[in-house]
């Protein structure tokens, strides 16, 4: 077989798998990139989990489409084997869809391959604002700093707090959360008096609750990604007693997500953070979503921002395979189709942002407080609508 | 000077509780010649078993402390028969690498399994919450008992290695294994001694250190490097070395990290590239103790 | 420690003297056509899967470098992966600023690795054992942090994406089925280990095979261990920088990742998994440790590590020359059935 003869079979026998599409029952398959093993393997995990609560509730065909899921482990932040990996999900397992995603890089490498075969990504976390500006073809239904920091530090202005400093991982997300800040924290007549930048791997944090302290800052809004760097940093917080010295704590709810609550323990109690989903929200259908979840799986320590991250992405896939109407699906159709949907998610109000594909949603304050022996992040606040306000704002 | 004072506490604090975790590979690297990369693995399960102990079986903070060591050292012991007596010899390097790398990874993958991926705590005692003042400066009780912890650890290794017929053994077997052989030591029994001094002192490390380094599946790989650091700017075997290494690594971090944090990175591996440079084998380095 | 301690174990390691020089030189010999020809086969039996077989080309050129210097010159590195993450960086900015060919984008990736091994070998490798270790471990930090920092040109942790390379020779563009990545992959680690044979089989190659044996022999002949050492820290250097831009050009993206501890790490597993001091060993380690790895990863991710971690004791344990020493001992077996008959 010469390589012109093979290649012209291989493109015919794609475009003949894409057309094949409508003809009567077929399985629609969907390639889910996270986290499954290594530092980040609980990702992973809450991902399947949702999707699996998902199809419970909503059952596994579309019309006459089977919706099938397909995952593939990638443990840490590599864009390289990000990128390998969804070329062999739309290569080989030929997935109409790309969803998941957890960090950043890994979101941003796969816009050529998304633009080329003309396929969906819904993104289930990676928050960096500028994604969603890389290719047509992205929506995200999870959050982003600039959402969840703007009504915070409006929150902190509107306290009567004139002197805070921001104190964040020395990353992307980081200095998202630090401009994010400084811009509204400013913008409200506030004064950010110091701007600390700490490195990722920092496991001692003594030394930047002294700078905190001799900021002589009233609050602070910090962030780090959630893990053992949170847990340090927020115990140093009340061990160098700065808590005692009375200076407030805020931060996005990554801080505090819920599987990290049991070992951040009494260290956690009266945190304020703000954020998109918590797992005690008040809403009939957040309780049977964490019910279900309950009874599916046994307990429902792993559900937190990620589940409803890919529980709502996964009721926009299932909505653009019902846009498509048994017909194939035309990546750029079918995310034209949900530009302006509207829902309700176990998190609130939902809708897409047609501009930046963005969930245009409710941020809560919550403060870390014992409920019925578990600590929980109890919603005292809410802050409707808030849109990507980092979107198209970074060069 | 209020700053200066105030950085040199929190730095001699942060380097005593390096000391603590890392003097056990100093151990295993420098009297045993294994580069052993599990060290930190141990660690993690000597926390793990103190944060079962106290959280599960309710023990107090004291009693799981001993437990952790003693578990630690029992489940560890057979590992040395079975797998680190085939390389040792520092001829062996790559495969003592590969070998501790290999075990790092099943006992990371068992402690996954059995605990889960989420972070861990061992419950402090009243006594070892809240503050102490020293004088402008408060620093966290907790570490305080690090620091004693720390300098009570220094002083029993010195005495054990310098003062006891076992230390005086155990160094005559490191210098010369076949002439120590030849004059009647049981070097074998020896080095399953000082295996299990080693992982004992890992154990205790990780249970002091687990405020600093929280527990989880992935401690034993996270922190490995910091670990070498220390053992290789103190001289490896060398206990008061690791001690050196360990407050100077603590106070340089602590400084950079307070001056300049937008750039504390760099001044760990910078200066710990500059004191290499200097001491290619560390601070002390060929001395027992 | 004395001389003779420091002295490789025969017994475990590949290069001692009491291998037969010519068995070596066959298979050597019969290594790279096979590589060729494996790599080749895969494309056609496996043409689902070019991802990840490009992924495993790239990357045993990577392991490649490590071979040189620690299979040939002795160096024990922590941090090969400086040179590989500075290559891919240079290749990626190359290609977004100024140039897209991937030739232009490998020596650009080439030469930053090169520069930065030379520049960095001068200054650490005086040290040895624990003390190298370190100092290797430690530029590669600072490597991953000067990336991280210089957001504006490399992205910082959200990674430097947008390298689209321009066709292949104007001809073959960057697909998404990888037909032209996986080959083009092929084809320079092809080269690689052409380039490679040759150099260690040069009289500087046999110079640092004498440094590592013996580096007091070598200065009383009066050469300089030490710039020997150096020079084939940056030769090595200048392979994993085109590994790197390797990894550039066909992923489309580079990450902090590619200057990290970690790829340091497992680079060093994969080579010894193989087997040191052959090259072609650099190439059985990493495709078997990633083909593994993606199988297990793809079956039971939460267990993977578990597997892999007995699967390095076995070999520890049972094939300590690597797996290449294995075929090597089938080979003598068979070719001692041979003579026998």
């Amino acid at each position: 077989m010469t390589k012109t003869l093979r290649n012209a079979l291989l493109g015919a026998a794609f475009g003949l798998a894409l057309a094949a599409g409508p003809a009567g029952a077929a399985t629609i398959k969907v390639g889910v990139v996270a986290p499954f093993s290594g530092p980040f393997g609980v990702v992973g995990k809450s991902f399947k989990e949702a999707i699996e609560v998902y199809q419970a509730e909503h059952g596994k065909t579309v019309g006459n489409d089977t919706v099938e899921f397909v995952y593939k482990d990638l443990d840490q932040a590599n864009p390289a084997q990000s990128k390998a990996l969804s070329q062999e999900l739309i290569v080989k397992e030929k997935v109409s869809f790309l969803a998941g995603y957890f960090f950043t890089p890994d979101a941003l490498a796969v816009a050529p391959l998304i633009d080329e075969a003309n396929i969906p990504c819904v993104i289930f976390n990676a928050a960096t604002s500028a994604i969603t500006e890389k290719s047509p073809r992205y929506v995200r239904t999870s959050f982003t700093l600039w959402q969840n920091t703007v009504p915070l530090a409006e929150h902190m202005a509107k306290q009567g707090i004139r002197k805070a400093v921001s104190a964040v991982s020395d990353y992307g997300p980081g200095i998202d959360g630090e401009a994010a800040f400084k811009t509204t924290f400013e913008k409200n007549g506030g004064a950010v008096v110091d701007s600390i930048r700490m490195p990722l791997k920092s496991a001692d944090f003594a030394p930047f609750m002294q700078r905190i302290k001799d900021s002589g800052a009233e609050a602070v809004y910090a962030f780090l990604p959630a893990g053992p760097a949170t847990l340090a940093f927020a115990k140093a917080f009340n061990d160098t007693g700065l808590r005692a010295a009375g200076i407030k704590f805020f931060g996005p709810g990554d801080l505090t997500q819920e599987p990290d609550l049991p070992a951040l323990g009494d260290a956690a109690t009266g945190i304020t953070t703000s954020f998109n989903y918590s797992r005690a929200h008040d809403s009939a259908m957040n309780k049977a979503f964490v019910a279900r979840h309950k009874e599916m799986f046994g307990s429902y320590d792993t559900v937190t921002f990620t589940s409803v991250g890919a529980y709502d992405g996964t009721h926009v896939i299932y909505q653009m395979i019902k846009n498509a109407g048994g017909g194939r699906i035309d990546g750029a159709k079918a995310v034209e189709s949900v530009k302006g949907m509207s829902w309700e998610s176990p998190r609130g109000p939902l809708t897409i942002d047609p501009d930046s594909r963005h969930v245009t949603q409710t941020i809560y304050l919550r403060t870390v407080e014992k409920v019925d022996g578990k600590l929980e992040n109890v919603e005292k606040q809410s802050f409707p609508k808030q849109p990507d306000y980092g979107y198209k704002l970074a060069k | 000077m209020e700053t200066m004072f105030g950085i040199a506490v929190d730095g001699v604090a942060y380097g005593m509780i390096l000391f603590i975790i890392s003097v056990g590979l100093s151990v295993t690297l420098g009297l045993m010649r294994v580069v052993n990369l599990a060290h930190g693995a141990f660690a993690m399960v000597g926390g793990y078993v103190a944060s079962y102990a106290a959280q599960n079986a309710g023990l107090p903070y004291g009693l799981a402390l001993v437990v952790a060591v003693a578990l630690t050292v029992l489940a560890t012991l057979p590992l040395e028969r079975l797998l680190y007596r085939r390389i040792y010899g520092s001829a062996n390097e790559l495969a003592q690498v590969l070998l501790t790398i290999g075990l790092t990874f099943v006992i990371v993958a068992g402690i996954n399994y059995l605990f889960g991926p989420t972070l861990k705590r061992i419950p402090l005692p009243e006594m070892l919450t809240g503050t102490v003042e020293l004088g402008p400066k408060a620093i966290p009780t907790h570490r305080a008992f690090v620091i004693g912890a720390g300098a009570a650890t220094l002083l029993g290794l010195w005495w054990l290695l310098e003062r006891t017929d076992f230390g005086i053994r155990l160094r005559a077997a490191v210098d010369d294994p076949a002439m120590a052989a030849a004059l009647g030591i049981r070097t074998e029994r020896l080095y399953l001694a000082t295996f299990a001094l080693g992982t004992g002192l890992a154990a205790l490390g990780g249970v002091l250190g687990a405020e600093l380094l929280p527990l989880e599946p992935y401690y034993a790989i996270r922190y490995i490097v910091l670990f070498l650091a220390v053992v290789a700017v103190g001289g490896a075997g060398s206990i008061f070395g690791s001690a050196a290494a360990a407050l100077a690594l603590g106070i340089v971090d602590t400084a950079g990290k307070y001056l300049i944090p937008n750039f504390g990175e760099f001044f760990f591996y910078v200066a710990l590239i500059l004191i290499l440079f200097r001491w290619p084998h560390g601070f002390f380095k060929g001395r027992a103790a | 420690m004395t001389s003779v301690a420091e002295r490789p174990d025969p017994m475990t390691d590949p290069m001692s003297r009491h291998t037969p020089p010519a068995a070596r030189r066959d298979l050597g010999w019969i290594g790279i056509p096979l590589v060729a020809a494996v790599g080749l086969a895969a494309y056609w039996l496996l043409p689902d899967d070019l991802a990840l077989l490009t992924r495993i080309a790239a990357s045993a050129l990577f392991v490649l470098s490590l071979d040189l210097v620690l299979g040939y010159g002795g160096i024990a590195t922590l941090g090969q992966a400086a040179m590989f993450g500075t290559g891919a960086y240079a290749a990626g900015i190359v290609a977004v600023n100024w140039n897209s060919d991937p030739f232009v984008m490998l020596a650009a990736g080439g030469l930053a690795g090169g520069l930065v091994a030379l520049v960095t070998g001068a200054l650490i490798l005086h040290a040895r054992g624990l003390t190298l270790l370190m100092l290797t471990i430690a530029v590669g930090q600072i490597v991953q942090e000067v990336a991280n920092k210089a957001r504006d040109w490399t992205g910082g942790s959200d990674g430097l994406s947008g390298i689209d390379p321009a066709p292949v020779l104007g001809l073959f563009r960057f697909d998404m089925f990888g037909r032209t990545s996986y080959l083009f992959a092929l084809a320079v680690l092809v080269a690689g280990l052409m380039v490679a044979r040759r150099i260690v089989r040069s009289p500087f190659g046999l110079a640092c095979r004498g440094v590592r044996e013996d580096p007091l022999r070598i200065s009383a002949i009066g050469g300089s261990p030490k710039s020997y050492l150096v020079a084939l820290y940056g030769v090595a250097g200048v392979f994993a920088g085109v590994a790197g831009a390797l990894t550039a050009v066909t992923s489309g993206i580079v990450g902090l990742d590619s200057a990290g501890f970690p790829w340091s790490a497992e680079a060093l597993v994969m080579l010894v998994l193989g087997g040191t001091g052959r090259l072609y060993g650099a190439v059985i380690g990493t495709a078997a440790f990633m083909g593994i790895h993606h199988v297990l990863a793809a079956s039971d991710p939460f267990h993977w590590m578990g597997f892999i971690g007995l699967f390095l004791i076995g070999i520890v344990l049972f094939l300590p020359g690597g797996i290449a020493s294995g075929f090597e001992r089938l080979g003598a077996l068979l070719r001692g059935k041979e003579n026998r008959a």
